[in-house]
Order: structure tokens, then sequence, then C-alpha cells
């Protein structure tokens, strides 16, 4: 159970987290949401390219949610699994 | 995947928690209080905890978050109200302070006769009201009274407010520790830190031989804290002081400071203070707005 210490926009379409021991890694938004864990997503969803946050929020201490420009935002992303992500 | 401007959010996180959304910013500590387990003494640890923190002169918030069955008013129902006032037109609402406790349970917002029967998504709605309309003001501590079990309101929980540290309450014998064991895994999956294990109902002293006895078996906790590797902070006896307050209405630590629950009590919060001021892991909570 590694604390994130920093999440960041990398460039136009990543992401950056940072763990506590040193990991840092890069997520591209695109393929966040094509992975978006919630329900009715879980499977996998089709999506464009062009698919952008809006904005990126914590959920308690425990996970992060991204809310994306074509609407979804429920998508609860766990430091955890987003650690083993690949 | 080129490289370009980076924005920092949060690279170093303060070791201060403001939980989120303004209601709860002006608290410093929030400590859930749960197992997973009823009727282990959840809301006798809550309130006296709320009131022993009170008796050190520390402003407290106490949170009944026990929508189904909730018991902190009946526990506090001889301090008189004061300072209540649900002020027209807007939805905020001032908690009534019980002795210095300011306390908030569904109760308060029900009668007597008709209890409470909300699906899942209504309790979760209800407790986000909690957390978010309720003007608790500036407190050193908001404590939170669990309901049993692990499920949407203790989900809710973890996920609206910026909970510092839980303590696991439990009685002796193993069914119990069982239940506080899935609790545990809660928090941990929420990242919400277990400060210790508080033991209720550890032991009676009868009257007549002085000895103590442990109709309950004992160990529970003593197991419980290894295994998390967090400190045991208190084992409560069987009082029937305990029952006797709790049944009228003013808490044990304020009413019999020096019996062997109030002193528990004490050492357990002495504890657990010395925790959150170490608190060095617990982070802010984020917003990042997405640049185009």
């Amino acid at each position: 159970m590694t604390t994130v210490t920093a999440i960041s926009q990398h460039d136009e379409r990543t992401l950056r987290v940072a763990w506590q021991d040193g990991l840092e890694k890069l997520f591209d938004v695109v393929s966040l949401r094509k992975k978006c864990p919630c329900a009715s997503c879980a499977g996998g969803v089709e999506v464009s390219d062009t698919v952008r946050p809006v904005e990126v929020k914590s959920v308690g201490r425990y996970a992060l949610i991204i809310v994306f420009d074509d609407g979804h935002r429920t998508g609860i992303y766990s430091f955890d699994n987003l650690r083993q992500l690949q | 995947m080129s490289p370009t401007k980076r924005t920092v959010i949060n690279e170093k996180p303060s070791t201060g928690n403001k939980p989120s959304g303004e209601a709860l910013a002006g608290i410093n500590h929030i400590v859930a209080i749960a197992s997973g387990k009823g009727g282990v003494g959840k809301s006798t640890t809550a309130v006296n905890i709320a009131y022993t923190l009170a008796n050190k002169g520390l402003a407290v918030g106490l949170l009944d978050a026990d929508i189904f069955g909730p018991s902190i008013p009946r526990m506090t129902a001889r301090i008189e109200p004061v300072d209540y006032q649900q002020q027209q037109g807007t939805t905020a609402v001032v908690p009534p302070s019980f002795g210095g406790v300011k306390i908030i349970s569904i109760a308060m917002f029900q009668s007597k006769e008709r209890p409470n029967i909300l699906r899942g998504p209504m309790a979760g709605a209800v407790i986000k009201q909690f957390l978010s309309q309720i003007q608790w003001g500036k407190l050193d501590y908001l404590i939170i009274d669990y309901p049993p079990g692990t499920s949407d309101i203790q989900l809710t929980l973890s996920q609206v407010a910026k909970i510092d540290g839980a303590v696991l309450v439990t009685t002796p014998q193993d069914v119990a520790v069982n239940d506080v064991e899935k609790a545990m895994a809660l928090f941990k999956t929420t990242r919400v830190a277990i400060l210790g294990i508080i033991e209720t109902m550890s032991y009676f002293i009868c009257e007549s031989c002085q000895h103590r006895h442990y109709p309950l078996l004992s160990g529970g906790g003593e197991k419980l804290a290894k295994q998390a590797k967090v400190p045991l902070l208190a084992q409560i006896p069987q009082e029937t002081t305990v029952a006797l307050t709790s049944d009228r209405g003013i808490p044990i630590v304020l009413q019999y400071q020096d019996s062997r629950t109030s002193v528990e009590y004490r050492k357990a919060v002495d504890q657990i203070e010395i925790k959150l001021a170490e608190g060095k892991s617990l982070d802010d909570g984020f917003h990042l707005v997405w640049r185009r």
C-alpha cells in the first residue's frame, strides 16, 4: 500500500501518477477511458480517440475519478489498480 | 506522446488534513468508530471517546452514521441541547450541542415510532447530506459512529469524508473478531489508517469476590491488534454503570470520571491523539483540471 504522492497532467493526453516509493507511471487517457472499471463499462467500451478528461478528482484516499468530455464520470480508478495497469 | 508543459498538482501533500467539501473544511481530524458486527458497543465507544476528547477542552462533533439503528441521541438525551437552529431558506443545518459535543443523528429528523426503511442508495444520500450540509464549524475532532457491516453507507463515508483513521471495536469472542476483520479489510481497501482496537465487555469484576470474570472469553482484541499490527487501545470492562449511564442519557466519562471504563477511554484517546499527530502518510484530496 504505497501512497500516491503526485498526480499531474503530463501532456495533452497523458496522466502522470507518482508513488512514494519512486514509481512513476504515465497513462494514456484514451486507454483509461477504454478500460473504465465502472459497472456499465466493464468488459470494454468503444470510445473516440479524441476523448479527453475534463477533470480528475480524488475519491477518499484510495482512488481517483476522471470526468471525461464524453460525459462519462462513473469510473473509480483505485491507485492499486493503476499501479498494476499495463 | 511528447512531454510538454507539466502541470504539477499536489506534488508534496501536506500532512494537514483538509476534508473534502466546505462543510467539513473546518475539521482537523475525522475518526471512524467501526466494527463489522452489531452490538459490540460501537455507539457507546463513539460517545465516550467524543466526550473524553471534549473533557480535554477540544472542539468535538459526533456523527451518528447508523441510519437504521441510531442510538446516540438516547445515550446523550439528558444533556440539554443548545444552539439548535435550522436556518430558514437554506439547506444548512447547525448541529445541536450536547455538553460541548455537536451531535447529528438521523433520529433527530424522524419520529420515534417510524423506523427508517430505506434502500441502499437512499441511505447513501442521507449520509452525503450529513457530510455536506451540516455546518460543523471549527472542530478538532469529528467522531463518526459507523453502522455495522461493510455496505453502501460505509463505502460512501470512506469516499466522501477524508477519514484520518479508524478505531475498531470488538468484543473478546471469535465470532466478533471475524466480523471486525471484514471491517478492517474495508478500511485497508479505502486507505484509511487503523488507529487501534478497543475491546469492549472484556471482563466483569464480581462485587462479592472482587475477581475478574470473562463471560465472553478473552484475547480477541489482542489477537486482532497483533494481526493488524496496531495497538490494543483499551479494554473496557463490563460495568453496570456503562449501561446505566447510557440508558440515562449521560455518558459514563462525564458522570463517573474515575471509573475503570473512563480511565480506559482516556488511555485510548491519548494514543489516538498521538497517532494522529504523527499522521505522515495522510494526503490531501486533489483536483486537477485538464488542459487542452
